[in-house]
């Protein structure tokens, strides 16, 4: 049975901190759907309550694979190793490296042999909806303008049953299909080094950061506000990387608490014994008058970030973007409800909420807060009664402590 | 929690945001663009209104095009509606996604710093950096514009400085002003 420590948030103390740091920290998110209910139940499941996206775990279901075509006017990619076959391997083993980061986390069901094959193709244009994940280091894109370094592009099915070019048919809700990693090839003032050619390139962005990063998108997250998190929406400075670079004693070092409890989170493990903690509660305005009147039935503060803090060591445990809660058959109710899952057990927190108007804004994590509902507007022939709209989220409140319960 | 472990909790959370603040002067980039640079780089600058976006499939990826009533422009000429293409969208029963891609909703005004030209879609300078939301103040009638990308330390490769710049809440004519007295400078 799930250890709830609920009693701990009653204490939403940290007021005064956002005050001055609102911009320190923030939270995992996912990229959220809601599952067609037009469908019928067998292939819809018949709830509208948003799914995350999310990949399969069993053995090998995960493959991807990489073109080892590279640009070289501009040059974007730079090894330490020049020779066409070095470059290969070095490239190969860094992708590895950044698989290997989050499936080595512990107490999730996304295990290194959720890993398929990693292949190669000699091809530039492998990314594409074809249902097959892909990297692309030299694949023009029209999604890309000046300031877009790399981005991920995910396809993810709504009802069961559902393919996309090659791919098998989901067997889930919020399945991902598709999941495709592109690199920015043409900016001559971009480019990305490897970690052991980092040192010698200071004006490249790190590979590897931005791959675990990018890979955290194709599991199905969406931006963190937690600023040491590598789901964090900004690269690392050219020269430098994020977090503690991978060993084998710790290969998930270059990871942050919160992008492991949001894995343990989208990838739970039944068989988990520690990480089962969870803190809920509500984030409620003094004055109820200060609730939006449109859309209707918003009973508590959307869009609040709140941020479980470990009291001994002082770090960010987990933290959530807050605001709704849903019970099927839903559809999302705007209630301030927040829930932070898959803490570690036995340890004491403290809980605070704030506004998402410092460094991450709700623009930044947009998709785990404008996907939460569909309608007849957004869906024709959408059921009225799993209809809702999704309010602004709220960047204006402040907060006070409140006595312990 | 006592009174003695709140106050230790407090200060534990002080410290902790000092580390923090110091490490926000090392940390995070994005290949950033200066204002300047947002209006180099864009053919067209406007304010416009959102009146729809649909979903499409083209060139096997899904792509959104919003269509936005033309309030103003600032830099290029437009007509009256354009159609300006982000990637991402619902297609059927696919939800293809990208993380940092602005989304626009129908009654929305923003200002855009787009790239193309009319018959094609257009594109946004930057994602979320060429992006301004306008904001009324319902009691005042005072419109503000806001960036997507605002408050985000970005790192200044030239400098090698980490700065906070982005435009929050800045007062429509006063960004007015500002754009244009970057189309003048960059005119000359």
């Amino acid at each position: 049975m799930r250890n709830s420590i609920r009693r701990i948030a009653a204490s939403i103390v940290a007021l005064i901190y956002a005050l001055w740091s609102v911009a320190a920290a923030h939270s995992y998110s996912f990229n959220e759907i809601v599952p067609d209910v037009r469908q019928p139940l067998s292939v819809s499941g018949g709830s509208a309550c948003p799914v995350p996206s999310h990949q399969l775990t069993s053995a090998g279901s995960i493959s991807v694979r990489w073109s080892t075509v590279l640009g070289t006017n501009p040059t974007t990619i730079i090894t330490s190793n020049q020779t066409p076959a070095g470059q290969i391997t070095e490239l190969q083993q860094v992708i590895q490296q950044a698989l290997s980061v989050w499936t080595s986390v512990a107490a999730t069901s996304l295990a290194p042999s959720s890993l398929g094959t990693l292949s190669q193709y000699a091809s530039a244009d492998a990314c594409a909806s074809d249902g097959i994940n892909s990297i692309c280091f030299d694949q023009a894109d029209a999604a890309f303008t000046p300031g877009v370094l790399a981005f991920t592009r995910i396809i993810t099915a709504d009802a069961i049953g559902i393919q996309v070019g090659s791919s098998a048919p989901s067997t889930e809700v919020g399945q991902i299909l598709d999941a495709d990693i592109y690199f920015n090839p043409s900016d001559s003032t971009v480019s990305f080094a490897t970690p052991s050619a980092l040192s010698a390139n200071p004006n490249s962005y790190d590979l590897e950061s931005i791959l675990i990063h990018e890979f955290g998108h194709f599991l199905g997250f969406s931006h963190s506000a937690v600023w040491r998190a590598m789901m964090f929406p900004f690269a690392p400075a050219p020269g430098t990387y994020t977090g503690i670079r991978p060993t084998p004693q710790q290969p998930d070092a270059p990871l942050a608490d919160d992008d492991r409890a949001g894995l343990r989170t989208l990838y739970s493990d039944p068989n988990d014994a520690q990480y089962i903690g969870s803190i809920e509660g509500r984030v409620l305005p003094a004055n109820p008058l200060s609730l939006p009147l449109s859309p209707p039935n918003v009973t508590g503060i959307f869009g609040a970030h709140v941020v479980a803090v470990d009291t001994t060591s002082g770090a960010v445990m987990g933290a959530t973007l807050g605001g709704w809660s849903c019970q099927a058959p839903g559809p999302a109710q705007f209630d301030g409800t927040y829930v932070i899952n898959h803490l570690p057990v036995g340890n004491t927190y403290a809980v605070y909420a704030e506004p998402l108007d410092g460094a991450v804004t709700p623009a930044n994590v947009s998709p785990a807060l404008t996907t939460l509902c569909r309608n007849s507007t957004t869906d024709p022939g959408w059921p009225l009664a799993q209809a809702c709209v999704v309010p602004t989220p709220d960047t204006q409140f402040t907060t006070r402590t409140l006595p312990t319960l | 929690m006592s009174y003695v472990q709140r106050r230790r909790f407090l200060w534990a959370l002080f410290l902790l945001g000092l580390g923090l603040i110091a490490i926000a002067a090392s940390a995070t980039t994005l290949a950033r663009l200066q204002f300047y640079q947002l209006v180099k780089d864009s053919s067209a600058i406007a304010r416009l209104r959102c009146i729809n976006a649909q979903t499409r499939l083209e060139d096997r990826e899904i792509w959104t095009d919003s269509v936005f009533e033309v309030m103003q422009f600032d830099k290029g000429y437009l007509p009256s509606h354009i159609l300006v293409r982000t990637p991402g969208g619902v297609y059927q029963h696919l939800h293809s996604h990208v993380d940092g891609v602005p989304e626009f909703h129908p009654g929305e005004e923003v200002f855009l710093f787009l790239i193309g030209r009319p018959g094609i879609p257009f594109r946004i300078v930057g994602w979320t950096q060429g992006t301004f939301r306008i904001r009324k103040n319902p009691f005042t009638g005072l419109e503000t514009v806001t960036q997507d990308s605002a408050g985000v330390p970005v790192f200044d490769p030239q400098t090698k400085q980490f700065v906070k710049t982005g435009i929050k809440d800045l007062r429509i004519d006063l960004f007015l002003e500002k754009m244009n007295k970057e189309l003048h400078r960059q005119a000359l």
